[in-house]
């Protein structure tokens, strides 16, 4: 189960990200996710609203995108959607392809609220 | 007056651990280590692999292992006899992580070996997705296991560079085809190299270890390239 860790190190960016941005709260995270990534959907989610209400991050939404596993052929430069784990250019039967995208846990972008003019010195 | 902003980000949450993998990478093959990360199921034969290994070696090589295991240090005895060795007690943990590998170099002492062999907790799912600074990752197969798990845990097979075939003495026994699983690997990972072993044996250990002192060869003499045994995901091409 290293979802959860995954998490807290999500949670940890983001905090991170709303110290830097002077922010006072973070309203939406989005993060996406391939076949690939190594973690389970519910599992993220479940992780996620077991520990977010005790970080700076307590109130925000989780937005999750699913992406397919993309590739493109090195040999015919097809860019295509491997389905089922078949490594396979469906337009020239090459196996030699390269993935470029679905195998990566992705933070995307996080909303924040900031106080705006009334604190600017 | 509060207003909302979106700050774009879009990075691999696990970026900063990508790249101190990398830096580690890079760092033992400066000094002449190949780094293999063995995985497999639980008991495909890891341990025994790595005693036919060191055994093989034994008064030519500089070797170590660093080996991972929920409870006990059973396999660290196991190879005690063999080579300097650290266990590496997960507790619950079901993989092995940077900072575990870290500790176990510490405790080893001496950084001064030409292989460096992480033997990571048997579990062929979640060891896939962490990037231990190896230069090779390696699955094992027992044919006790069946022909059909590539398929079944492709991103394990996807990450690997080689699979080895272990207990080949049994083969006659069980329903094993090595084609089936080398062709079910191969639509995962067509660039994957394969051996068919017997650590019992021996059978099989010499074209192993030569495997693994040419890899070291070509990592040694090229340390800057071997930037991801997981490769960099996500990145388009830019042809």
């Amino acid at each position: 189960m290293h979802e959860a860790s995954l998490v807290r190190s999500l949670l940890q960016q983001v905090n991170d990200l709303l110290i830097e941005h002077d922010g006072q709260s973070v309203k939406a995270i989005r993060i996406e996710m391939g076949p690939l990534s190594g973690v389970e959907r519910l599992l993220v989610e479940i992780a996620f609203e077991q520990q977010v209400d005790d970080t700076p991050c307590r109130g925000a939404t989780l937005h999750v995108e699913e992406v397919p596993l993309s590739a493109i052929c090195r040999n015919c430069n097809h860019e295509f959607n491997i389905e089922r784990f078949r490594f396979v250019c469906p337009a020239c039967d090459s196996n030699h392809v390269q993935i470029t995208g679905g195998e990566e846990f992705r933070l995307l972008d996080i909303d924040i609220e900031t106080r705006a003019e009334a604190c600017s010195r | 007056m509060n207003t909302t902003t979106t700050i774009p980000v879009d990075r691999d949450v696990k970026a900063a651990l990508r790249l101190q993998a990398a830096e580690m990478r890079r760092e033992f093959a400066r000094r002449g280590t190949l780094v293999v990360n063995v995985l497999s199921s639980p008991g495909a034969g890891k341990t025994s692999l790595l005693e036919a290994t060191a055994g093989h070696w034994r008064n030519r090589h500089r070797m170590a292992v660093l080996v991972g295991d929920l409870a006990t240090d059973r396999d660290a005895q196991r190879l005690a006899p063999f080579c300097p060795v650290e266990q590496l007690t997960t507790g619950g943990a079901c993989h092995l992580e940077i900072p575990l590998v870290k500790r176990g170099l510490e405790k080893l002492g001496s950084h001064d070996f030409e292989f460096l062999f992480i033997e990571n907790v048997g579990n062929l799912v979640c060891p896939a997705s962490h990037d231990l600074a190896e230069h090779l990752r390696i699955v094992l197969l027992s044919v006790t296991e069946g022909d059909d798990k590539p398929g079944k845990y492709p991103q394990m097979f996807r990450t690997s560079d080689a699979t080895v075939i272990s207990k080949d003495d049994l083969h006659p026994h069980v329903p094993f085809s090595v084609e089936n699983a080398v062709a079910d690997a191969h639509v995962i990972q067509p660039e994957l190299r394969g051996f068919s072993v017997c650590s019992l044996t021996g059978e099989g250990i010499a074209g192993w270890c030569r495997f693994l002192e040419e890899t070291r060869e070509r990592i040694i003499a090229e340390p800057a390239l071997p930037d991801a045994a997981i490769p960099p995901a996500s990145e388009p091409l830019t042809t």
